[in-house]
């Protein structure tokens, strides 16, 4: 099996037991699903940190979008906390 | 494919969530987009040139050095050296005198097909440039003469730029270089071509060693049994 599949195989696995476990334990917040599914993603293509130059490049673009959107995320969840205070 | 994971994904969540009132559904379908971004971002990097075309360029050359070796009748083994040796290229040289063994290589090597690497009158080579010469280039950094960035190179080269091979195991002694390499793609076949300059793969991890140790490398040995092969490297100073 190529790098390449190899790489998609493993995020589709590990997104799929991740999101199983979290509905397992009851998890409803879809924050929280999001945050685990983009550090799923940032792990696994971290692991596989030997792609063809070019990949890296096309997944780069990827990788910020998806961190931006966990940043995001971030700060929503802490305005909400200190609008309650 | 990434095009429909990404259409799926993008219809599903906002239903899953807002119709259907189900985080794990809109999850999945979050999951689904991210999935159908990463195929889009890897298809795109699909080679321009294709694999039958890179195989016809690879086999034209290597026939070409082969006519080349046989008419000449040399049987010798190549040795890698250094770029800084050659000029900034990497390259091989192939006594043309039978059974003759380089171990000094006096100054430069002139950028010609017929050189002169010694002060003796049949100290003369072919200097050619192999699959491993090509290859350095790919290279981000120089490794350093330890068996760990020399493997870390061939795991760059062989595994992830050209994905042919799974592994790579690297071991140095003193005046030897122990590759494993399991998985390989491209096998040793015992023509003449190969006799003389070994396998691509033995090509590139000797050019890379040769690189790392800044020395003259020849491969002394090559097998392949059970999908891995074995190459021994002799450092030469």
């Amino acid at each position: 099996m190529r790098i390449h599949n190899k790489y998609i195989v493993s995020l589709v696995i590990t997104s799929c037991v991740i999101n199983a476990l979290l509905v397992f334990f009851g998890q409803d917040n879809i924050e929280i699903y999001y945050t685990v599914n983009i550090t799923t993603y940032l792990a696994v293509t971290l692991l596989y940190i030997c792609p063809n130059p070019r990949a890296k490049i096309a997944l780069n673009p990827v990788g910020t979008v998806l961190f931006a959107g966990f940043i995001l995320t971030g700060v929503f969840k802490a305005m909400n906390i200190l609008s309650v205070r | 494919m990434g095009l429909g994971f990404c259409l799926a994904g993008t219809v599903f969540a906002p239903i899953s969530y807002f119709i259907i009132s189900s985080v794990p559904l809109a999850a999945i379908g979050i999951s689904t987009i991210v999935i159908g971004f990463v195929c889009i971002a890897l298809a795109n990097t699909r080679p321009y040139v294709s694999p039958e075309a890179c195989q016809l360029i690879l086999k034209t050359g290597m026939e070409n050095t082969s006519a080349l070796l046989e008419e000449l009748g040399i049987r010798n083994k190549a040795v890698y050296l250094p770029s800084t040796v050659s000029n900034g290229h990497q390259k091989a040289l192939i006594p043309l005198v039978e059974n003759k063994e380089i171990q000094i290589v006096k100054g430069k090597i002139p950028d010609r097909l017929i050189v002169r690497y010694g002060i003796n009158p049949d100290d003369m080579a072919i200097a050619v440039t192999t699959p491993g010469s090509i290859n350095i280039n790919m290279l981000e950094t120089k490794p350093g003469p330890t068996s760990g960035e020399i493997e870390a190179a061939a795991t760059y080269i062989l595994m992830g730029v050209l994905d042919i091979a799974t592994s790579v195991a690297v071991k140095l002694t003193d005046n030897r270089v122990d590759i494993d390499v399991s998985g390989s793609r491209l096998h040793y076949e015992d023509i003449w071509y190969y006799r003389c300059l070994g396998s691509p793969i033995a090509s590139i991890v000797a050019a890379i060693s040769s690189e790392a140790l800044q020395k003259p490398i020849r491969i002394s040995e090559e097998s392949y049994n059970r999908g891995k092969s074995s190459i021994v490297l002799e450092v030469l100073s």
